[in-house]
This record gives structure tokens, sequence and C-alpha cells, in this order.
């Protein structure tokens, strides 16, 4: 059975929380406007 | 947080030569994905072409993991890190936004000019893996010159080698061009986020690509529509270019077995080592034009000049990366990096801490009937396009052919083999 640790928040309510998942969702929004702007 | 055990010396020495192993084999298998499209002649739109490519890609990255180790592993990881599933979806979106952007910038400003502007990505890869994610911390001042002068080396190597390969020009708005080709480099770069996040959780490389598909086709779909008139659209130029659609979806398989081995890269030896290796792919790539397809034929002394000093140079700076590997003080930076997620997710750390050391212990063994259906079914697509497929109309040098296709198998021996012993592909 796989286990888990006890977050103290859900994996959802940490990634929200973390930078390092802002900076690739960041830089796919400038991707698709840039995106557009080329195409 | 306790601090985490180090990892017994021999037992680091062996993951990070299979990493270095996959970095070399990837390059040559990702190379040799642009053969089978080069047997397609101009006059299908390049979207469409990418998006058959992304169809093959997506039958080779469900029906291979599935054949190498059985879809019931994929779930057992989901269970352990559900956040890495988004990642994985994210990190294929990426992809395919960088991949429709270089199309538009070839368009604008030619191969050899945008080929070396988002080949950037892998110095991009560099400076996220170093700050992210403890990449070259602790490896000392040599190491660093190593690796981050090797892949400053590897894209002087590169520039050249793009300047001497055949293209045509670009016929469009430079700065436009030049802005797609810096994106792409922008975006490949930040996708090796996901990537590095995911193996230091502990994530199989498997299970990532299975995701990182869904992401990468759905987007890849929709680019499609968009950009070819819409579901009806996409389906016309489709028909028209039945006759060599099998060669794409060929080239899409291969450049799967050598994405495979750049998460294994990117997992052992870090995404600051592993993608500048993987990026040996454009010589792997020069190599498949100038051998078998012969088009360097008529090329002046400097043209050949350009391509042995822009191979050695590339060689040279991959040479240096890959014996700066990680010694022990940076690797348990890398732990720590991993500890780090494992509590912020809630991860178990005795899992992550064993993934990271290439071990598998909840893994199950041997394959379901869901796997073998999921293998028949991709199987069969390809060879109802290879019936519908038109032989190449193309002078090739069938000798080459066999001699770069031993390597390649050579490779893909040597890398599979290092895999099953260090980790049973864990």
């Amino acid at each position: 059975m796989a286990k888990r640790m006890d977050p103290v928040l859900p994996w959802w309510r940490a990634m929200l929380g973390d930078i390092q998942f802002w900076i690739p969702l960041t830089v796919l929004a400038a991707g698709l406007v840039l995106l557009r702007w080329v195409a | 947080m306790t601090s985490p055990t180090p990892l017994a010396a021999a037992r680091l020495r062996q993951l990070q030569a299979v990493g270095v192993l996959s970095g070399f084999a990837a390059g040559a298998w990702l190379g040799a994905a642009e053969a089978p499209t080069k047997v397609v002649t101009l006059g299908i739109s390049p979207v469409a072409i990418s998006f058959v490519m992304v169809f093959g890609v997506f039958l080779a990255r469900w029906s291979l993991p599935a054949l190498i180790r059985g879809t019931a592993n994929v779930g057992v990881d989901v269970r352990r890190a559900p956040h890495l599933v988004v990642w994985a979806l994210i990190a294929g979106c990426l992809w395919a936004v960088a991949n429709t952007l270089t199309i538009f910038a070839i368009r604008d400003i030619g191969l050899s000019i945008a080929f070396p502007l988002w080949n950037t990505n892998s110095l991009l890869g560099i400076v996220w893996g170093a700050v992210l994610f403890n990449e070259l911390r602790g490896a000392g001042r040599t190491r660093w010159l190593a690796v981050a002068g090797g892949a400053t080396v590897m894209f002087g190597g590169a520039l050249l080698l793009a300047l001497a390969s055949p293209s045509q020009a670009g016929a469009g708005n430079a700065f436009r061009g030049m802005a797609a080709a810096i994106g792409a480099g922008v975006l490949w770069g930040t996708m090796y986020i996901p990537y590095r996040k995911a193996y230091l959780t502990g994530m199989n490389p498997l299970s990532f690509v299975t995701f990182f598909t869904i992401g990468e086709l759905g987007l890849m779909t929709v680019l499609a529509f968009a950009y070819l008139g819409g579901p009806e659209g996409a389906w016309q130029e489709l028909a028209r270019a039945r006759g060599v659609l099998f060669w794409l979806l060929l080239g899409g398989f291969v450049w799967v077995v050598g994405d495979l081995f750049q998460q294994y890269a990117a997992k052992y030896i870090g995404i600051g080592r592993g993608i500048p290796l993987s990026n040996t792919n454009q010589l792997w790539g020069l190599l498949w034009g100038i051998l078998v397809f012969g088009e360097l034929a008529g090329g002046g002394s400097a043209t050949y000049a350009q391509v042995v000093g822009g191979s050695l140079i590339m060689a040279l700076g991959a040479g240096a990366i890959a014996l700066a590997t990680a010694p022990a003080a940076e690797h348990l930076r890398w732990q720590e990096a991993a500890q780090r997620e494992a509590a912020r997710y809630g991860v178990d750390p005795a899992y992550v801490g064993a993934r990271l050391a290439g071990e598998d212990p909840d893994a199950r063994r041997g394959r379901t009937i869901w796997d073998w259906i999921i293998v028949g079914a991709a199987t069969a697509v390809f060879v109802v396009f290879a019936t519908t497929a038109r032989a190449p109309q193309l002078a090739m040098h069938h000798g080459w052919v066999a001699a770069l296709a031993l390597a390649l198998l050579v490779l893909l021996g040597a890398g599979g083999a290092a895999l099953w012993r260090t980790t049973r592909f864990g």
C-alpha cells in the first residue's frame, strides 16, 4: 500500500503555495501569448 | 527535519555512470528521430508534421512503459505523489508550445539562426537546477567550471554546426522570429523544472512521461486545430499527407526512446548535466543528414571545417560535463532538496530517499492484460499506417543507415542493460 505522510496541507494547497509551481505556469502563459503574436 | 544519510560512494558512482550513459544514449536517439522526418517532402504544413509526430510520441509513451514496467506502477506513483500529475501535464504543455514556436522561428529566420537560440535551453536548465534544486552546490569550483563551461562550449559548437547545416534562409520578420526562437528556449529550459521536481520526489520516469504526453498531445491538438482551420482543416491536411504519416509516427517513436533516456539522465545526474549531454542530438542529426542523405554534398571546404570543428567542440564540452559527475557533498544537497519536497507535499521520506538512490521498494513486477492491450493497440496503429506508407523518393546511403542503426542499438542495449542492472528502470 502506498504510504503517505500526513501533510499539514492537502497537496493542491501545498502546490499553490509553491513558487516552483508558478514559474513554469507563468512561462507557459507567456509562451501562449508569444505564440499568438508570432503566428 | 533530520539530515539525510549520505549515499554509499560505490552506489553514487554507479548512478552517476548510468546517468551519463543515459545522457549520451538520449543524444543519439533524439538525433536519429530527425531521420524519418527527412523523407517527408515539402508541401505539408509544419504544424501538421508536428502534430502527427506528437501522436506517434503519444503511442510510444503509453506502450513502451507498459512493455518495460507495466502500467500498474503508474498507479503506485500517483498514489504516492498525486501533485506530480499536474506538474507532468504542465511540462507537456510547455513542450507543445515551445515546439510550435520553433516552427514559426524557422519560418521567419531560418533553422541556422533559430536553432542555437532555442538551444540555450540547456543553459537555463543549469540555472534552474542550481537555483531551485541544489544542483552543483557543494560540487567544488572545478566541477562548476566543467559543467557551466562545458555547456557554454557545447553552445559554441552547436552554433558552428547550425551555421554549416543546410537550411533555407528565413523569409519573415527577423525580430519576431528571434523572439519565437528565444521563447522556445525559455519554455524548454523551464520544462526541466517539473522534470527535476518529479525525480527528486521519487516519481519513476516511465510514470512521468505517461502524464506528460497527455498535456503534450492535448495542447498540440488544440494548436493544430487553431492553425489548420479546425478539426475539418486538420483532417484534410492529414488526409493529403497520408502517404508519409507512418514516417512521422516512426520519428515520434524513435524520439520517445531518446526522451526516456533523457528522463533517466535528468533523474540520476540532474538537469544541469543531463540536458547538455542529451543536446548532443544535434551532432547525431547532422551525422544522419551528411552520411545517409548526403546533405553536404558539393559543400565547400569551409562548410566541412565548420562541421568538423563544431562537432569536436561539442564533443569536448560534453566530455567535460560527463567527467564532472556529482560528488558525495553535492548529492547530499540533492537529498536535502528531496527532503524539502517530501515535507512540503507529505510524501513518505523513506520512499523519496529510496527512489533517489535508484531503488524501487514497492514496484509491481509483471504486466497485466491492460498492458498487453495497450501495446497491441499501439502496434496495430503503426501497422495500419505502415500499410499506407509510400516508400521515400529520396537517395539514401543504405550502408550508413545500417551503421548508424547499429550504433543506436548498441547504445540502446548498453543504456538499457545499465539501467536495468543498476535501478531496474526505477
